[in-house]
């Protein structure tokens, strides 16, 4: 559409000033942005993990350790759930450490026990744990096995998850103990026990896990001694192939979260849930609040995440004293406790005294950190863990 | 283009074949067809299930939309392209409620007493996939096949209908096949979009027997980080939808006759 001469030139005017102004704007805010007073200190904590992990280093730890430290800025970084996650972190720090870099880019960060045994071998972290305040509050075996690898001094558990039975106590009246007992209940009452299977979820993962444990007795062998050979899997096929009939009695669900509302809209009575994820939505109004836990002998596998320092960190003593802040027992109380609903990476005795009543009964009331020693176990070694995969597939869904 | 699409496009085929160490092998091949063979079916069967309700639905609604001029066909002009908007991961969430034992079909079925609420429908499988597929589905089909329709002048139509031919009739041999390459091309994508799809068969049916391809790449490199597998799973989704255009481009657009 033609306009007159004059009309061009008013909004060419126009144009040119909303420009100048825009430009103006955004100069100053980034001038205001990255000028920073000299002094402050930039902690860089990078995180695996879902995005409650980034939510707690956001909205938590980090406004905790700047106030507490007023010169220091913290920069949380996420990198994402599942293997993808970790594998981003061990990735960055191996080409830092490649390219010979003098000080990484990383000062602290939370990963999962898969790749420990990658970071030690290629001398990618700090041994530091032992050297923190915290130390002695720390009595998980975990904080010195990681599926086999061992890692005294290289982390600390800042907290442990854990899989348990969930129940609804108006349907079941006998609460299995066993799995021989769970095995029973579900006959009797088909459909009412769900799992997500070992696709889409840890939850069902870790059930199936249970499972193996339980019927060839070797939990030592598969999940803390090893070593890893396939001779050891004498019996395997037998083990799977009960699991394929006991699954004929299940339903099997979509993962984790599929589990937990069958459970709140009564579909299923009874399922495997991580204890976080489950107290978390009972507090959220998302979960029947009548509904309770129970690990059954032999136990079921939880996991731990680690701090770890990369060993060219910056600012490795900050770093540290990030990491005994978060591990003291009044942040394993206020933060990892009341406001996630992990168990603590520290012993669960020294926190008592910092969690109201209410809310320590809540974590340990239905499963007491005794019986969490006894029945809270380890995922396999990773060997395992591939081949309980490639069973499973082989034996019950095939 | 080359580096968002065609390298991890042709570094996918080129994994599925090389292993890790760089020996060319048919292992992965192998492992993606003799453990997933069954998904691989349901896949091909949940997507060309819902391709074909979709575009039935789509081609009445379209020619709905095209031949009224009453004004409610306004309101649902712009009611049904609400879907288009709405990612499949938010879909899922919906029918992940929607669609359980206990969830509002359910229930709102059990209130007017055509179920038992101890026995409901159970949707957690190709059934509810399927109804997630279609109702995202129908309105892109729909989108696309009115634009083909809108196309078709008025006087052919009303040529036809002044010689008695009933409205169906009119759809079926005037209006579909003047439209055909644009709905063939609908077709295409609406199928590559629904096998190719990990976040509504992951988040709705998930670990569940028999699940999708998509789901079972995402468990092969997640659980067991084989990529080499996955690699051929992928490769495999691919050539199904190569053929499947194919067939379409050469089958359905290459006929003469309006039959």
């Amino acid at each position: 559409m033609f306009t007159s001469r004059s009309a061009i030139t008013r909004t060419n005017a126009i144009f040119i000033v909303a420009i100048i102004i825009i430009a103006a704007i955004a100069g100053g805010a980034g001038w205001l942005y990255y000028s920073k007073p000299a002094e402050k200190v930039t902690l860089v904590y990078e995180t695996a993990g879902d995005i409650n992990m980034l939510a707690l280093a956001q909205n938590v730890l980090g406004p905790e350790f700047e106030k507490r430290n007023p010169n220091v800025k913290v920069v949380s970084v996420h990198t994402g759930p599942g293997d993808a996650g970790d594998t981003t972190i061990l990735e960055k720090l191996k080409a830092e450490k490649d390219a010979g870099k003098q000080v990484w880019d990383v000062d602290v960060a939370m990963v999962h026990q898969v790749f420990m045994g990658e970071y030690i071998k290629n001398d990618l972290i700090l041994n530091y744990s032992t050297t923190l305040d915290s130390w002695k509050y720390v009595t998980t075996p975990l904080a010195k096995n990681s599926l086999g690898t061992t890692v005294n001094g290289y982390v600390m558990p800042m907290f442990n998850s854990q899989v348990a039975i969930a129940y609804n106590p108006k349907y079941v009246t006998n609460v299995p103990k066993t799995f021989e007992d769970l095995v029973n209940w579900v006959k009797a009452n088909p459909g009412k026990f769900g799992y997500n299977g070992i696709k889409g979820g840890m939850s069902g993962v870790g059930f199936v896990a249970g499972w193996l444990y339980w019927k060839t007795g070797k939990y030592n062998l598969y999940a803390v001694t090893g070593p890893y050979d396939k001779a050891n899997e004498q019996g395997w096929d037998k083990a799977f192939a009960d699991l394929k009939d006991f699954n004929k009695y299940v339903t099997l669900t979509a993962g984790n979260v599929g589990t937990l509302d069958m459970l709140n809209r009564g579909e299923l009575w009874m399922g495997p849930v991580w204890v976080d994820m489950f107290y978390t939505s009972m507090l959220d109004g998302k979960m029947d609040p009548s509904i309770k836990l129970v690990i059954p002998k032999p136990g079921l596998p939880g996991q731990p995440m680690y701090f770890v320092i990369p060993k060219k960190s910056g600012n490795i003593e900050l770093a540290k004293k990030f990491v005994d802040m978060v591990m003291s027992p009044d942040m394993q109380g206020s933060a990892i406790i009341v406001k996630y609903n992990w168990y603590p990476g520290i012993d669960g005795k020294y926190v008592q005294s910092y969690v109201t009543p209410q809310v320590y009964n809540r974590l340990y009331g239905e499963i007491p950190p005794e019986t969490l020693l006894q029945l809270g176990l380890a995922f396999p070694l990773s060997g395992y863990m591939v081949d309980m995969g490639s069973a499973y597939e082989k034996y019950v869904s095939g | 283009m080359i580096v968002l699409y065609l390298y991890p496009f042709a570094s996918s085929i080129y994994g599925s074949f090389v292993s890790d160490q760089g020996i060319v092998t048919l292992q992965f091949y192998e492992t993606a067809i003799i453990n997933y063979k069954a998904d691989i079916l349901f896949s091909l069967e949940v997507s060309l299930l819902s391709t074909a309700i979709s575009a039935v639905l789509s081609i009445l609604m379209a020619a709905y939309l095209r031949l009224t001029s009453r004004r409610i066909a306004r309101f649902f002009n712009s009611l049904y392209r609400i879907p288009l908007f709405i990612p499949f991961v938010v879909i899922a969430q919906m029918m992940r409620t929607f669609l359980a034992p206990h969830g509002l079909l359910n229930v709102f079925l059990a209130q007017f007493g055509l179920i038992n609420l101890e026995t409901p429908l159970q949707l957690f499988d190709w059934k509810g996939l399927t109804i997630g597929f279609v109702w995202k589905q129908t309105a892109f089909m729909t989108l696309m096949t009115l634009g083909g329709f809108t196309m078709i002048k008025d006087e052919m139509i009303e040529a036809a209908r002044s010689v008695g031919a009933s409205v169906l009739r009119v759809v079926w041999s005037i209006m579909v096949p003047i439209a055909r390459t644009i709905i063939v091309v609908a077709l295409i994508l609406t199928f590559a979009s629904n096998i190719s799809t990990f976040s509504l068969p992951y988040m709705f049916i998930g670990g569940s027997v028999p699940t999708t391809m998509t789901v079972d790449i995402a468990h092969r490199v997640m659980y067991f980080r084989d990529w080499g597998t996955a690699n051929a799973l992928g490769v495999i989704s691919y050539i199904i939808v190569f053929a499947a255009a194919i067939y379409y481009m050469r089958y359905m657009v290459g006929r003469e006759s309006y039959g």
